[in-house]
C-alpha cells in the first residue's frame, strides 16, 4: 500500500438475497461449513442471491473526499459498511489505514433514560474513545451540541434534532483519520448544518480523509474533489466531481425522458377535460423553437391550450424545476398580467418571458397549470412535464443558478 | 504517518488459528474494558429506572421466592429426606445454581441481541457483549444468593466453610453454559427456532438433574443412567454439595466434566468468532 494510499479497495464484491427465509437458510449452510473448517464459497451466487456490490476497486489517499452517488439501492451505503468492517466483502479486499470515525450512527447505543452527559460516555465508548480522551473533549462535544441545559435530562425528552445534534457532536469529536458519511448533512437545522459543515471542513484541512454519501449534488460539489458514481453495484464513473456529477445528473435527466414520451416525464392531471393544456414549446431569441439554451440567454415557453368550454378570467402558472427538484422560478400570469375580465375558449397559446435565464448547466422540468377564477381551482396540471436544457459552460460557480457576478476592490 | 492497515477479506477469520483466535479475543476483552463497564452500567442501572421502588427489586424477588420455599416446606408437600440440611434448602440452593448456570447460558444466548441497537452501525469486538452479558447476570445472581444464604441462616441452616470454594465451582458452570449459549448466539440470528427448541429441552434436564430428588434415591434405571449420563448433574450437585457439605461426592467425574466443559468453551469461543461474521449482515 502506498504511503499516502488510507483507502485501498480492491474488486470488491458483495452479495445479498433478498429473501429473508433464504439468507437466513444460506447464513446456517454458511456457519455449519464454517463449524468444520470448509471455507464456503462466496464468489458465485446461490439462488435468490444478487450482487449488491460487484467488483469495486478504488483507492483514496490521505486528506481526500470522495463522494459515492448513484441510485437508491446501488450499494452505496453497503461499501460504507464493508469499509467500515461491519461485515466481510464476498471477493476483494479493503485495506483501511488509520481509525475510521463513521457518521453513519448517529446516537449509536444512546440510552432513553440516560441523560445527555451519561450518554456521551456511553456512546463515546462505543465510538472507540477511551474515558480520558472523552473527558479532554467533553466541553467540546457540548458546546457543539448547544442543546443548552438539556444535555442533563434524560435523551428521551429530547427533540429528535436534539438527540441528532448530540449524536453528530459525539461522532464528530471522535477523532477519526477517516470520516464515513452517509446523508447525515442533511440533519437539523440550518445553522446546525453550516457548523456541521464547517467541522468537516476544519476536519479536511487538518488532513482527515472523507467519503460522503449523499444524494444532494450540491453537497457533493462542494465537499468532495472526487466522485464514485455506483449503479447496480458497479462503478459506472469515477473521477474529478463537477465531470462525475454531471454525467450523474444527465443520465438521470436521460433516463426520465426515455421511461415515457420525450416531450413528457412528469404527470399530467385533468380536472376538467374540456380545459386543458395540450403543450408547451420553448423559443430562443431567434425565435426558433429548442430544448437547448445557453445560460443567460433569451427564453419564451409557449404553452398551447384547448378549451371547449370558455374559461373566465383564466391564471396560468409556470414553473422551473432542477434535477434535484428544487423549484428554481415560479410565476403565475395573474402576476404581470390581468385576466381577471377575459375568458379564453378553442385552441390559443400563452407565452411567458424570460430576458435572461440565469441558470447554471443542466437539465430543467417545468410545471405548468391552468386555473380558473384564482389560482386554488386548478383545471389542467403538468407537473414537471416538459424538459430544457441549459448547454454546459466553462463559468465556475456553485448553487442553482448562475447569476453573473462581478468582483470589485 | 505510521497508522495501523486494518484488512477485511472473505472468510479472513477462518484462516485465524484456533490459538490465535483466543489471542485476539482475550486481546479484545482487555482492551474493551471501558466498553464493557459503560454498557453494564446502562443495561443493570437503567433497567430499573423507571421503577419507584428500583434497585430494590433485586432483592423482593428472591425474597419472593423464598416465601414460597417457605411455604411449600411448611406444608410438607416436599418430603424431608435424610439430607444434611432441611430438604427444601436442599431444593432451594439446587435450583438456584441450575439458575446460574442458566443464566450463563441466557447471558451468553444474548451476546449479539444484546448489541443489536448498533451491531449494523458500529464496529466493535462483540466479546465484549458476551462479558458485558455474564457480568450483569452475575451482579444479580449475587444478590440473590447473598439474601438466600441470609434467609437459610435466618432458618437455622448453616452451610459449610465449602461455601468459600463456591466461586471455583461456578467456572465449569460458566464455560457450559457460556459455550452453549455463544452458539446459540449466533445460530440464532439465522434460525430463531433453535433458541426455542434449545429452551424446551432445557426444561427436561433440569428434571436429568437431582435438584428436586436425591441421586440415589432414583428407582426407574432408565433415568437413572439419563442422571447419571448428565454432565449437568456433576457440575449442578458439586458446586451445591460443596456449599452443603464442603464435599463433592464425585470428584473425578466432576473434574472430567469440568475440563470438557473448558475445551467445549473454547470451541464455542472460537465457533462465535468465526461465524458470527457470516451473520452480522442477517441481523434485520
Amino acid at each position: 500500500m502506498d504511503k499516502d494510499v488510507v483507502i485501498k479497495i480492491d474488486n470488491v464484491s458483495k452479495k445479498f438475497t433478498r429473501s429473508i427465509k433464504r439468507s437466513m437458510f444460506y447464513g446456517s449452510t454458511d456457519i455449519f461449513k464454517s463449524m468444520f473448517g470448509i471455507k464456503p464459497d462466496t464468489t458465485k451466487l446461490r439462488k435468490g442471491e444478487f450482487w449488491s456490490l460487484n467488483d469495486v476497486s478504488f483507492e483514496l489517499k490521505q486528506g481526500e473526499g470522495l463522494a459515492i452517488i448513484g441510485h437508491n439501492g446501488s450499494g452505496k451505503s453497503t461499501l460504507l459498511r464493508l469499509i467500515n468492517g461491519i461485515f466481510p466483502p464476498d471477493e476483494g479486499s479493503i485495506r483501511v489505514k488509520g481509525k475510521i470515525g463513521a457518521l453513519i450512527a448517529v446516537g449509536a447505543g444512546f440510552h432513553p433514560h440516560m441523560t445527555g452527559r451519561e450518554n456521551i460516555y456511553l456512546s463515546g465508548t462505543i465510538l472507540g474513545m477511551s474515558r480520558n480522551e472523552i473527558k479532554n473533549i467533553f466541553d467540546e462535544i457540548i458546546d457543539f451540541a448547544d442543546i443548552g441545559d438539556f444535555i442533563d435530562a434524560p435523551v428521551s425528552t429530547y427533540s429528535s434534532g436534539m438527540s441528532i445534534r448530540l449524536g453528530f457532536s459525539i461522532a464528530i469529536h471522535s477523532r477519526p483519520d477517516i470520516l464515513l458519511a452517509d446523508e447525515v448533512l442533511a440533519v437539523g437545522d440550518l445553522a446546525f448544518a453550516l457548523k456541521c459543515h464547517k467541522k468537516i471542513s476544519d476536519f479536511r484541512k487538518n488532513g482527515g480523509t472523507l467519503i460522503l454519501v449523499s444524494h444532494s449534488m450540491n453537497q457533493v460539489r462542494n465537499a468532495c474533489e472526487h466522485a464514485l458514481w455506483l449503479d447496480k453495484g458497479m462503478i459506472k464513473e469515477s473521477g474529478p466531481v463537477n465531470e462525475v456529477c454531471d454525467k450523474f445528473e444527465n443520465f438521470m435527466f436521460k433516463k426520465d425522458s426515455d421511461d415515457k414520451s420525450s416531450s413528457s416525464v412528469g404527470t399530467h392531471i385533468t380536472n376538467d377535460s374540456n380545459t386543458i393544456i395540450t403543450r408547451v414549446e420553448f423559443f430562443n431569441d431567434k425565435d426558433e423553437q429548442t430544448t437547448a439554451f445557453d445560460s443567460g440567454s433569451f427564453f419564451k415557453a409557449r404553452i398551447f391550450y384547448k378549451c371547449n368550454r370558455s374559461v373566465k378570467s383564466p391564471i396560468f402558472t409556470f414553473g422551473i424545476a432542477n434535477v434535484e427538484n428544487v423549484s428554481v422560478v415560479a410565476s403565475y400570469s395573474n402576476y404581470t398580467l390581468d385576466l381577471s375580465d377575459t375568458e379564453i375558449s378553442g385552441e390559443g397559446y400563452i407565452e411567458v418571458i424570460i430576458p435572461n435565464l440565469y441558470l447554471r448547466a443542466g437539465n430543467y422540468r417545468c410545471t405548468t397549470t391552468l386555473a380558473e377564477g384564482d389560482v386554488e381551482t386548478v383545471l389542467d396540471w403538468h407537473e414537471k412535464n416538459f424538459l430544457f436544457t441549459i448547454n454546459a459552460n466553462k463559468k465556475l460557480t456553485h448553487g442553482i443558478a448562475q447569476i453573473p457576478v462581478e468582483w470589485k476592490i | 504517518m505510521n497508522k495501523e492497515v486494518t484488512v477485511y477479506e472473505p472468510n479472513q477469520r477462518l484462516k485465524i488459528g484456533f490459538f490465535e483466535t483466543w489471542v485476539i479475543m482475550f486481546k479484545n476483552i482487555v482492551k474493551s474494558k471501558e466498553l464493557i463497564i459503560q454498557l453494564f452500567k446502562r443495561d443493570f442501572f437503567m433497567s430499573y429506572k423507571k421503577s419507584y421502588l428500583g434497585l430494590a427489586w433485586i432483592l423482593i424477588s428472591p425474597l419472593v421466592g423464598i416465601v414460597s420455599w417457605v411455604f411449600l416446606n411448611s406444608a410438607g408437600i416436599l418430603q424431608p429426606g435424610d439430607t444434611p440440611i432441611p430438604f427444601p434448602a436442599y431444593v432451594l440452593l439446587g435450583s438456584s445454581i441450575w439458575g446460574l448456570f442458566m443464566g450463563f447460558y441466557g447471558s451468553a444466548g444474548g451476546t449479539l441481541g444484546a448489541g443489536a441497537g448498533f451491531i449494523n452501525q458500529v464496529k466493535y469486538p462483540h466479546e465484549a457483549l458476551l462479558i458485558k452479558q455474564t457480568a450483569q447476570h452475575i451482579a444479580n445472581f449475587l444478590i440473590t444468593f447473598v439474601v438466600n444464604i441470609i434467609v437459610l441462616l435466618l432458618f437455622g441452616v448453616t452451610p459449610s466453610l465449602g461455601i468459600l470454594l463456591f466461586p471455583l465451582t461456578a467456572i465449569p458452570l460458566f464455560f457450559l453454559g457460556a459455550g452453549l449459549g455463544l452458539i446459540v448466539s449466533v445460530l440464532s440470528v439465522v434460525a430463531s427456532d433453535l433458541t426455542n427448541v434449545i429452551n424446551i429441552i432445557m426444561g427436561f434436564v433440569f428434571y436429568a438433574i437431582p435438584i428436586v430428588y436425591q441421586i440415589d434415591k432414583i428407582e426407574n434405571p432408565l433415568l437413572q443412567t439419563v442422571v447419571q449420563i448428565n454432565p449437568l448433574t456433576y457440575l449442578v450437585t458439586g458446586a451445591r454439595d460443596i456449599i452443603v457439605e464442603g464435599t463433592i461426592h464425585y470428584p473425578e467425574r466432576y473434574l472430567l466434566v469440568a475440563a470438557i466443559s473448558f475445551v467445549f468453551f473454547m470451541l464455542s469461543w472460537r465457533l462465535f468468532y468465526v461465524s458470527e461474521d457470516k451473520v452480522i449482515e442477517r441481523m434485520i
